[in-house]
């Protein structure tokens, strides 16, 4: 394999995994701050590619605007699920709350799924890229609407980093995530940064939905794949990791990005390549269950 | 027998019989096959509520389950030219270890976590189903041979009848015996009902395998009956409906979730026109269920009767 070859294959990779990595983001924020996995994170981030799909053709926004909206839009949307689904897991009013968190998030996807189809219909929709044309670096050559979309979330991610470590409610949805009765105790409001982490975890979702739009089409089912991937990713990172999340977002997009050259027959490539990723899942799973970066839980 | 238990052995004989009578009624040929069916969803809802509602063990694999048990029946019967019988215990079988494969691996894990687990495992199964062509014609789907060659829709029904009402009875036979103590001991606190010497690590696997078995048979019997699967049948969204048919209809209770399964069923044939918007329906139907009423439509109505004859008392 020439070297062009393997830098084309390692840019694509790299490009995949930002995607990749704000989603699991998303994942990742909630998790630490709620302790449960959002199942409907897919639908999340197909609403975003439609709130963004929309601001561009009903509203006639021009893109930045659009994802801006996208993303407000998914915040209210994951705010307001945690607030008439979510809360009630905390203060104790279900039975059996793993078990509910699991089984309602996992419904939510399936009623959003749906509610798509219906509103929206199955067709593809493929709303306007942030830019257009192609970028040239000496021979390689990379499609500007990926380029642009790739820039974007990495610029999303700096900024949830920095906002987790030096704001107020970062820091707060930080300790939450540390320590719930300690956070409580130090006058941090649990609720707060519950709704706070569960609406920016949606508009991560909602944002990487929305920037890819562009690229692979804005369609109801959109989001069951790449979900997949940021359990993949987030398991692999450690549940509720930050820098666990955009490590094995990495990893995972190189691993893909390789795994389906290096096999000869094309079509079984293809088809396998989205087995690999669920095969590290239940390594890890089976072998360090708290993953690369995570914390060891013991569930007493 | 006290009188609790009684009542449940004529309820669920007046329901059987009810199911019996059924095609003399006036139905026609196509709601017979809706009925039929409906048989298969609710054998599937009642083997996921046996798993989730009694053991406490969450799995998304169980779609995934039925697909394999179908897919190891078909392909035994069409590569092996096993009889159809033998077919579909070799899917039964299949299933059943691979649950319990399934089970032993995922011992540590809980929650969200064993939750990911089984939806890698079901989607992996359901990749190399896609993905093997060359054996199972992928997503065009495989062509498989009549479980009754020349049957009518009569046979066919009161099969899936007798094999399912059977299947629920072995359920609940297993459910009101130790092994069902074991598992509510093991859902209910599983540290605390080892310390008193239950064998968790055993009955944990034998739960997913149970399971998994009977998921199997229902596949088994599914595929020989329409003669034509795909590894669609495996999919997330297969599996998101038989979670919404054993929420609505009860998952703590088998016969509430298979009743939920043949309700759905016959409503999703029911509200045809409406198309996509059933499903919708459902969903928000289950997200409500899940919220305000867990026990499902079935459970909270007879908790509700119960309670009421109590107070008459």
């Amino acid at each position: 394999m020439s070297l062009l070859a393997i830098s084309e294959q390692a840019i694509n990779g790299l490009i995949i995994s930002s995607f990749y990595a704000l989603t699991a983001l998303g994942l990742a924020v909630i998790f630490g701050v709620l302790r449960i996995v959002n199942f409907a994170h897919g639908e999340l981030y197909m609403l975003g590619g439609y709130a963004y799909y929309l601001a561009i053709s009903a509203l006639g926004l021009p893109p930045l605007f659009a994802l801006l909206v996208a993303a407000v839009a998914l915040f209210a949307v994951g705010a307001a699920i945690e607030w008439l689904l979510i809360r009630p897991i905390h203060t104790g009013r279900i039975d059996r709350p793993e078990e509910y968190a699991i089984m309602i998030t996992f419904a939510l996807s399936i009623f959003l799924l749906n509610l798509a189809n219906s509103v929206f219909g199955p067709w593809p929709q493929r709303p306007e890229p942030l830019m257009r044309g192609r970028v040239e670096i000496g021979e390689l050559i990379i499609s500007g609407d990926r380029l642009a979309a790739a820039g974007a979330a990495i610029i999303l991610m700096t900024g949830v980093i920095l906002a987790l470590r030096y704001t107020w409610a970062g820091k707060a949805v930080r300790a939450v995530s540390q320590d719930r009765t300690a956070a409580e105790i130090y006058g941090i409001s649990v609720q707060r940064a519950g709704l706070i982490a569960f609406g920016v975890g949606a508009a991560l979702a909602g944002l990487a939905g929305a920037l890819i739009g562009p690229v692979f089409n804005v369609t109801p089912p959109m989001g069951v794949v790449p979900v997949i991937k940021a359990y993949i990713i987030v398991v692999l990172g450690g549940l509720g990791s930050v820098p666990g999340a955009i490590i094995g977002a990495v990893i995972l997009g190189q691993v893909e990005s390789f795994a389906t050259i290096l096999i000869p027959d094309p079509s079984r490539a293809l088809a396998y390549k989205d087995a690999y990723g669920l095969l590290v899942l239940v390594a890890v799973l089976l072998l360090r269950p708290q993953g690369l970066f995570g914390r060891a839980e013991r569930r007493a | 027998m006290n009188r609790f238990v009684s009542m449940r052995i004529a309820g669920f004989a007046a329901l059987a019989l009810g199911f019996a009578v059924l095609p003399f009624a006036g139905l026609s040929d196509y709601w017979i096959y809706t009925v039929t069916i409906g048989f298969y969803y609710a054998l599937l809802a009642a083997s996921w509520s046996l798993l989730v509602g009694y053991v406490g063990r969450i799995s998304f694999a169980q779609a995934a389950m039925s697909g394999l048990g179908g897919y190891a029946s078909a392909l035994g019967v069409i590569h092996l030219g096993l009889p159809v019988g033998l077919g579909l215990l070799a899917g039964v079988a299949i299933a059943g270890l691979v649950g319990f494969a399934l089970g032993w691996l995922t011992l540590r894990l809980h929650g969200a976590y064993l939750g990911l687990t089984t939806i890698a495992f079901g989607e992996i199964l359901r990749i190399t189903v896609t993905a093997e062509h060359g054996i199972t014609e992928g997503s065009l789907g495989l062509r498989v041979p009549a479980l009754i060659s020349g049957g009518s829709r009569f046979d066919y029904y009161y099969l899936f009848l007798v094999v399912t009402a059977a299947c629920l009875v072995i359920m609940g036979l297993l459910l009101r015996s130790r092994v069902g103590l074991f598992f509510q001991s093991i859902r209910e606190d599983e540290d605390g009902s080892a310390s008193l010497g239950v064998n968790v690590t055993l009955w944990k696997c034998v739960a997913f395998a149970v399971s998994s078995a009977f998921a199997g048979l229902a596949g088994g019997l599914y595929a020989h009956f329409v003669q034509l699967i795909t590894p669609s049948m495996m999919s997330l969204q297969e599996m998101g409906i038989v979670l919404a048919m054993a929420v609505i209809g009860g998952f703590h209770n088998i016969l509430y979730a298979a009743l939920g399964g043949m309700l759905l069923q016959v409503l999703l044939e029911m509200l045809r026109e409406v198309e996509q918007w059933r499903l919708v329906v459902f969903g928000l139907v289950t997200i409500l269920m899940l919220r305000f009423a867990p026990n499902g439509i079935f459970g909270t109505l007879i908790d509700a009767v119960a309670s009421r004859r109590k107070r008459h008392d």
